[in-house]
């Protein structure tokens, strides 16, 4: 009776242990101290443009002598989730960098610094990229310092093109497929070639889909948000995506871009095609990781449109960094965006990673490059998120990813899938702000 | 009858100092008595306040966060709004909540089942083995109980990869049928298939040590006596083994419901940390809603329904094991 007792007792603690650690949140980042500056940057900077981090570190040291600059790169999946966490602990970065769909909620939320004052501070702020801009003003306010941008255009192999008898570049979207097909009739044979790689939620190249058929991720009617992805155009253009898809890719149909990365997929050689941002080109270059042999057969084209001679509309993303409100070093913060920002570094930006800077003084030297032309000129039409302050919500729910890998493995109907999604997107974009 | 292995010997020494405080009782001073009262909620006191600091806090803290309006402005200023039930009745109203309890009380009826049902097995067997082998397999297990689960859940992740897993390449070898580029999770029967196989294979160890255990309790004469009247090993197993180990099976149930109803990490680190809903158990659901969406009030008012529907899933098992205590 007594030892049952017990049993009973450390089953009662046991569920109170699951209950705390359900409960519980991801891990902090370190204490910072006042001779030290915590910088979260994504990824991208690290395998695109690790230099001009590092030359911004070396400039921001000569400057400040003793002040260390500790650089954490994060991931897309879960930055946000580590942020919110280090926000209510009291141990959030100095600097942050934000995606620009990413910015509003924080603005709404007064997380981040307001720097309308001292705008004029921060390099070439009169010739910011104006979508930039956009996505750090909330309400009139500036919360953030534009940070590059980019569009995606189609890096491919033009030595398989030419031996598959691709004559040019495709200029519609019909001769895109067609083009496809007879890389697929002439290297398909290998069991994972792909045409065009395209893992299942790829989001950002499946949206220029929905926008190139006229429709929309969501409207504001009467200020309320609409999904719109079950409109007959946005049903149109994920049904023609899921056609390319299935017949030109053998990608994961439920992983995505980044795992594994798509460029080291692409320099492995059994990638036609893919859809892809300007770092990922060197990327797949790379002596460590990829395959620097294919330097002279690879090439870049704008993603064709579905009326032809056009070019389909390109998600415009980017990136902004900001600081804080709970930065106690915000002075220190302000300077290393400032040389993070500069001139320079936005010319080594534009250069190494081949994006497209945030200032439009800066526009010419990726137009005369060849090898970023594609990607400038993706960007001239081009398409953003809606622009609610709980879109960010929708991101973090991964609404778009989890119709995307339904539509593609045939768990649901294009119609039922868009459905499902434009409801959930509806019921997000109306929840009150927090 | 005994109810479980060794420790017997504590019971009469125990007993014999209840009679003989009986018999004095009348004759000791008031002080004497009260301190013989309250011992035994001294001696758990600390035990009692450890585990109220620990524990209770913060579970006193979830379930005040549950009727609070609390998001991400919330968090900085550390002030949320009360609501009342709103987050409950919210829980309650949503479609999806429904699905996802379903999912994971079959998820959890399946994964506990499985458990047994092996770690029994591999129990019986270690008995009968010879000392070489039994090592032998004692140390794989333990190995297995060993490994941290984030690594066993890459290691498994390998094994299925949908270009480069070894399950794919080995299926495909063994011609049972074309399974090259097999996406396992596209499908979530085929997901939560490797995804149960994971759990079962990492629960398997505890049940089956501690069930070689008990079953080194069972007295040999009792199964030699119940063999010479005739009985199959089956039988033996069913009308002795059985009934005998049966406290140590409730108990072993009822842990193992505990930790499948609450299986996080594998789920998500098999699928990226961006499940499809088609993988939501109730843990996912809670996370999700909490720190994905920002909305720690729901999120924790659906941890706090979870910890409700697991009381109510191990009362039975409680219940029943006090039971035996009292009539054996």
């Amino acid at each position: 009776m007594k030892r049952r007792s017990i049993g009973a007792l450390a089953l009662a603690a046991a569920l109170l242990v699951s209950a705390v650690a359900a409960s519980a949140g991801s891990s902090k980042p370190d204490r910072q101290s006042a001779t030290k500056i915590v910088v979260w940057l994504q990824n991208d900077a690290e395998s695109g443009w690790k230099q001009v981090v590092t030359s911004t570190n070396d400039a921001f040291r000569a400057k400040h002598g003793d002040v260390e600059v500790d650089v954490q790169y994060q991931t897309w999946g879960d930055h946000l989730t580590k942020l919110d966490a280090a926000l209510a602990g009291g141990t959030a970065p100095d600097v942050v960098e934000f995606g620009n769909t990413e910015t509003t909620r924080y603005m709404a939320s007064k997380l981040l610094q307001d720097l309308t004052t001292q705008t004029k501070s921060f390099p070439n702020s009169s010739t910011w990229l104006r979508a930039l801009k956009e996505s750090c003003t909330y309400n009139g306010r500036l919360y953030c310092v534009p940070y590059y941008a980019g569009a995606r255009a189609v890096i491919y192999r033009k030595d398989q093109y030419k031996a598959a008898g691709v004559k040019g570049t495709p200029k519609s979207l019909a001769e895109f497929q067609a083009a496809g097909l007879k890389l697929m009739k002439k290297y398909g044979k290998q069991r994972n070639y792909s045409a065009l790689y395209f893992p299942g939620r790829y989001v950002w190249a499946s949206m220029p889909f929905v926008y190139d058929y006229g429709g929309k991720i969501a409207e504001k009617k009467g200020g309320r948000w609409q999904g719109t992805l079950d409109s007959p155009k946005a049903v149109q253009g994920l049904t023609k995506l899921k056609q390319i898809v299935t017949s030109l890719s053998r990608a994961n149909k439920t992983g995505d871009e980044a795992n594994p990365q798509q460029s080291l997929v692409f320099s492995k050689g059994r990638v036609g095609s893919f859809i892809g941002n300007g770092w990922e080109w060197p990327y797949a270059l790379d002596k460590k990781v990829g395959n620097p042999s294919l330097a002279k057969s690879m090439g870049a084209y704008t993603m064709p449109s579905h009326t032809k001679g056009k070019s389909m509309p390109a998600f415009l993303g980017g990136s902004d960094v900001a600081v804080p409100v709970t930065s106690k070093n915000k002075s220190l913060a302000y300077d290393w965006i400032r040389i993070f920002t500069s001139t320079s570094s936005m010319r080594q930006l534009a250069t190494i990673g081949k994006q497209i800077p945030n200032t439009t003084s800066l526009l010419s030297v990726n137009a005369k490059n060849p090898q970023l032309a594609p990607f400038a000129n993706a960007s001239k039409s081009s398409f953003f998120v809606p622009t609610a302050p709980n879109w960010v919500k929708v991101e973090n729910a991964k609404v778009l990813q989890n119709m995307l890998s339904s539509i593609f493995t045939g768990r649901a109907t294009v119609k039922s899938a868009a459905k499902r999604a434009s409801d959930q997107i509806t019921r997000i974009l109306n929840q009150p702000t927090t | 009858m005994s109810t479980g292995p060794g420790g017997e010997a504590g019971f009469p020494a125990v007993t014999a100092a209840a009679a003989g405080s009986d018999i004095r009782r009348r004759r000791r001073p008031l002080g004497e008595r009260v301190f013989r009262v309250a011992s035994p909620y001294l001696l758990l006191a600390p035990a009692a306040l450890v585990i109220g600091a620990v524990l209770g806090y913060p579970v006193y803290l979830l379930t005040k966060l549950s009727f609070q309006q609390y998001g991400l402005a919330e968090l900085v200023t550390k002030k949320g709004t009360w609501i009342g039930v709103d987050n409950y009745t919210r829980i309650f109203q949503d479609e999806q909540f429904w699905a996802v309890v379903v999912r994971t009380i079959v998820f959890t009826a399946v994964c506990v089942g499985l458990t047994m049902v092996f770690g029994t097995l591999i129990a019986l067997l270690l008995a009968r083995l010879g000392r070489f082998m039994r090592l032998l397999l004692t140390s794989g297990l333990v190995l297995v109980w060993a490994t941290p689960v984030v690594v066993a859940v890459n290691i498994f992740r390998w094994m299925v990869d949908y270009e480069f897993g070894v399950l794919n390449w080995t299926l495909t070898k063994l011609h049972i049928g074309d399974f090259l580029n097999k996406d396992w999770f596209a499908d979530p029967t085929t997901g939560f298939a490797v995804i149960t196989a994971l759990i079962v294979w990492g629960a398997i160890p505890f049940v089956a040590i501690t069930v070689y255990a008990g079953l080194s309790q069972v007295p040999a004469e009792l199964v030699e006596a119940a063999e010479i009247d005739g009985a199959r090993r089956w039988q033996v197993f069913k009308d002795i083994t059985f009934p005998l180990l049966l406290p140590i099976f409730v108990i072993l149930t009822s842990l193992s419901i505990i930790w499948d109803f609450q299986v996080f990490t594998q789920v998500w680190l098999l699928r990226d940390g961006e499940p499809e809903e088609d993988y939501w158990l109730m843990s996912v659901y809670s996370f999700v809603e909490a720190f994905r969406l920002g909305e720690y009030g729901f999120g924790a008012a659906i941890a706090v329904v979870m910890v409700c529907f697991m009381f109510v899933a191990t009362f039975v098992y409680l219940r029943q094991m006090i039971r035996i205590g009292d009539t054996r």
